[in-house]
């Protein structure tokens, strides 16, 4: 698949990957800044299952202190790895705030491109609490530390499926004119965020169209309603 | 500000995507943040330093509480560049002394220690809202301001972070002998005014870290505030309209304008086109017409009275496709005749008209003498050729056996009686089924053996008849034809044959004078 392309010319996180069918996925890769709280989850959560394992096996005497730091390599090293392979690219903290471990091309990551960036934490480790990976993924465009560089890996917020609106029913009427695609979202987003605007500010907003409606400044909004409705379809 | 010249994506966001499109504005514009940052807060320190060389926690504390301060000047820039209209860094220092106007003592006092500041200096400084007006702002603005809060406590980490980080990175980059644990003891025992140095390199650092890491704060907060601005005005179809609002403008002029021309004739412009409708409709349906004047082809100027012709979407198809990724120009090297490279060089002295005829003498003379050749060659050697060559295929066609069975029918000659038509003529009264099944095979088999027809098992009952065709017989082949259509018919339809068919075909058969066997006169 090609390379990862900025969406639009305008500044934006997202980046488009086309597959060969043709189709535009959108990937929105997630800061330090944001990925920094689902890390935290994700070390408190280590931090707790090995006070717990020690606490456990270390009662055992020699023999449970050998078992409990093979098992605590492992969980250091393994716990990112398997979770992001086996669980979607996505650690429990990962999940938590809705991100995602990807390939640059948008495909699930494997194995290689999660044990390579997971080991390569010992270099975004340096010199002390991840430093190097911080300023790395700062001064990235795409948010990449040293390790997701070296994998070609992003971390990509999960598409949310938007919340269902309570929408009024309405006579639908067919727009005036031809709309392009975009233009159809717009008019259903006018539709569907009656709720958050202010009704000064939703008159305003279709105001701007009145004078193509054909109605006055007052009705737009009804009339822009009415068309959002037609084009929603029947329910 | 006209929404549409905003350099950022407006779309709708949640807040943490608002955060990371702050750290994308951030890297735009870090040049300018980090140095104008940087020429302003690191003189700062030096000059507290000096002042307060013997007390470098006490600078630090108050440098640190000048932050507020400071971030004025990358909303500023940050502000400004949003729109295109990006200050120069002289500029934007300059400006500086000017932001510093607003409520500056609210935010160094009880709003220092909030933790949505960087969410509520844009309110302050771009909005100049003071009072009660900002508070109310704030209520519809602050309803979701807690990654704003999120955001500062990150920030206190990250600042810790990269300032332990750095000093750390010092530490490290020390000669080992310099940095002995006795040498940093014997440093740390000293009197304390003797290692303050240490402290107000650490204070540096500190300030260091504030160079990279204030900016980003500041426009994420920034970039905050504007998707709770964008959430909350809708700015995504404020600009989605006034774009179409621009794209329709003109069109719409048009459309009035010709709906004002054709109003007047709209009633009967109706009528004929219900008349004329059906008929074309129907022609349409049944036959694909050719371009004529009522129905110009694909090529032909169409949509003519569109901003977007038939012409020009062609014209633009055209360059669209003759640009990569559909046009891809490849440059290859490989290896060639060098000769083929030249082009043909012209000749020196023109060959007269005659030599030319006698070229072409020579040459048909030269095709002669190789086709000569090659037939005395086929006649030297025209028994060995007649032995290996052609005579081999023809023996081992003709020496074949002929099968057996042929459709699960039996059609060796032994397996017939003699007398094939008596026995036909006594088995239709009976079962006409088996009756025809045995004229059949009787066929079968005189076509095999007698006419040495070279029938497979694979052939069906419409193959075998193109075969018989093959040997010029029209009697036998209407024998067949008859026979072969009532099989089908019985077998295959289980449609039962008429009664007078099987004395018919027998008689024909002895007509015919058919038999398997080989008789005299008859094999070849």
């Amino acid at each position: 698949m090609p390379p990862a392309t900025p969406a639009t010319s305008l500044l934006d996180t997202r980046l488009r990957v086309e597959t060969p069918e043709g189709v535009d996925l959108l990937l929105s890769p997630a800061s330090a800044l944001t990925r920094a709280r689902a890390f935290a989850v994700d070390l408190a959560l280590r931090a707790a299952l090995s006070l717990a394992l020690l606490g456990v096996l270390g009662r055992l005497g020699e023999l449970g202190i050998g078992l409990g730091l093979i098992l605590l390599f492992l969980l250091n090293w393994w716990y990112m790895v398997l979770f992001e392979v086996l669980n979607q690219g996505r650690s429990p903290g990962k999940q938590l705030f809705g991100l995602r471990v990807v390939h640059e091309d948008g495909t699930p990551v494997g194995w290689g491109a999660a044990l390579l960036r997971n080991l390569l934490r010992f270099v975004d480790m340096l010199p002390l609490g991840y430093c190097c990976g911080l300023l790395a993924s700062l001064a990235n465009p795409r948010f990449q530390r040293l390790g997701d560089l070296a994998a070609g890996t992003l971390v990509i917020h999960q598409p949310r499926a938007p919340a269902a609106v309570q929408l009024e029913p309405m006579t639908p009427l067919p727009a005036p004119f031809a709309l392009s695609a975009a233009e159809q979202r717009a008019v259903l987003a006018y539709g569907e965020r009656q709720r958050q605007l202010s009704p000064a500010r939703r008159e305003e907003l279709a105001g701007l169209l009145a004078p193509l409606l054909g109605v006055t400044a007052e009705q737009a909004p009804l009339r822009l309603q009415q068309i959002a409705a037609d084009l929603r379809g029947t329910p | 500000m006209p929404l549409s010249d905003a350099a950022v994506a407006v779309r709708p966001r949640s807040p943490w995507e608002a955060v990371d499109l702050g750290v994308r504005l951030a890297q735009r514009h870090a040049g300018l943040l980090l140095a104008s940052w940087a020429l302003l807060t690191v003189p700062l320190l030096a000059v507290f330093s000096l002042l307060l060389w013997r007390y470098p926690s006490v600078a630090l504390l108050l440098f640190w509480w000048l932050k507020p301060a400071f971030e004025r000047l990358p909303l500023h820039i940050l502000s400004r560049a949003l729109f295109g209209a990006t200050p120069t860094l002289g500029q934007a220092l300059r400006a500086w002394p000017g932001l510093l106007r607003g409520e500056l003592l609210a935010s160094l006092t009880w709003r220092r220690f909030s933790l949505s500041r960087s969410f509520t200096l844009p309110l302050l400084q771009l909005e100049n809202l003071r009072g009660q007006a900002r508070r109310q702002r704030l209520d519809a603005l602050g309803r979701r301001s807690g990654v704003a809060r999120w955001l500062t406590l990150l920030g206190i980490h990250i600042e810790l972070l990269l300032w332990t980080g750095l000093l750390v990175l010092i530490y490290l980059l020390l000669p080992t002998d310099f940095a002995s644990e006795s040498s940093w003891l014997a440093l740390l025992l000293r009197p304390p005014e003797e290692w303050l140095w240490l402290e107000h390199l650490s204070n540096a650092c500190y300030a260091l870290v504030l160079v990279v890491w204030e900016p980003i704060y500041v426009a994420c907060g920034f970039s905050l505030y504007l998707n709770r601005r964008s959430e909350l005005e809708a700015w995504d179809l404020e600009l989605a309209f006034r774009r179409l609002l621009e794209r329709l403008g003109q069109a719409s002029l048009v459309l009035l304008l010709s709906l004002g021309l054709w109003l007047p004739h709209g009633a009967v412009l109706a009528q004929e086109t219900e008349q004329t409708a059906m008929p074309v409709s129907l022609a349409g349906s049944a036959t694909c017409l050719l371009p004529s004047e009522d129905n110009p082809g694909p090529q032909a100027p169409r949509l003519t009275h569109q901003p977007l012709d038939s012409q020009q979407a062609r014209r633009e198809i055209q360059a669209l496709l003759a640009a990569p990724p559909f046009h891809r120009v490849e440059e290859r090297i490989d290896w060639g005749w060098s000769a083929a490279d030249e082009p043909d060089a012209p000749p020196l002295i023109r060959t007269p008209a005659w030599l030319q005829g006698a070229t072409a003498v020579i040459e048909v003379l030269l095709w002669a003498l190789l086709v000569a050749g090659l037939a005395l060659l086929a006649w030297r050697y025209r028994d060995w050729l007649r032995l290996f060559a052609v005579r081999g295929q023809t023996a081992r066609e003709a020496d074949a056996a002929p099968p057996a069975q042929l459709f699960g029918l039996a059609v060796d000659p032994r397996s017939l009686p003699d007398d094939l038509p008596a026995s036909v003529e006594q088995l239709w009264a009976v079962d006409p089924r088996a009756a025809l099944a045995l004229l059949y095979r009787g066929l079968l088999s005189h076509l095999l053996h007698q006419r040495r027809l070279p029938l497979r098992a694979a052939h069906t009952e419409g193959e075998v008849l193109v075969l018989l065709q093959g040997l010029d017989d029209p009697a036998l082949d209407a024998f067949a034809r008859r026979l072969l259509d009532a099989w089908q018919a019985l077998a295959y339809g289980s449609r039962p044959p008429p009664a007078e068919l099987g004395p018919e075909l027998c008689d024909a058969w002895r007509q015919l004078g058919l038999n398997s066997r080989a008789q005299a006169g008859v094999a070849p």
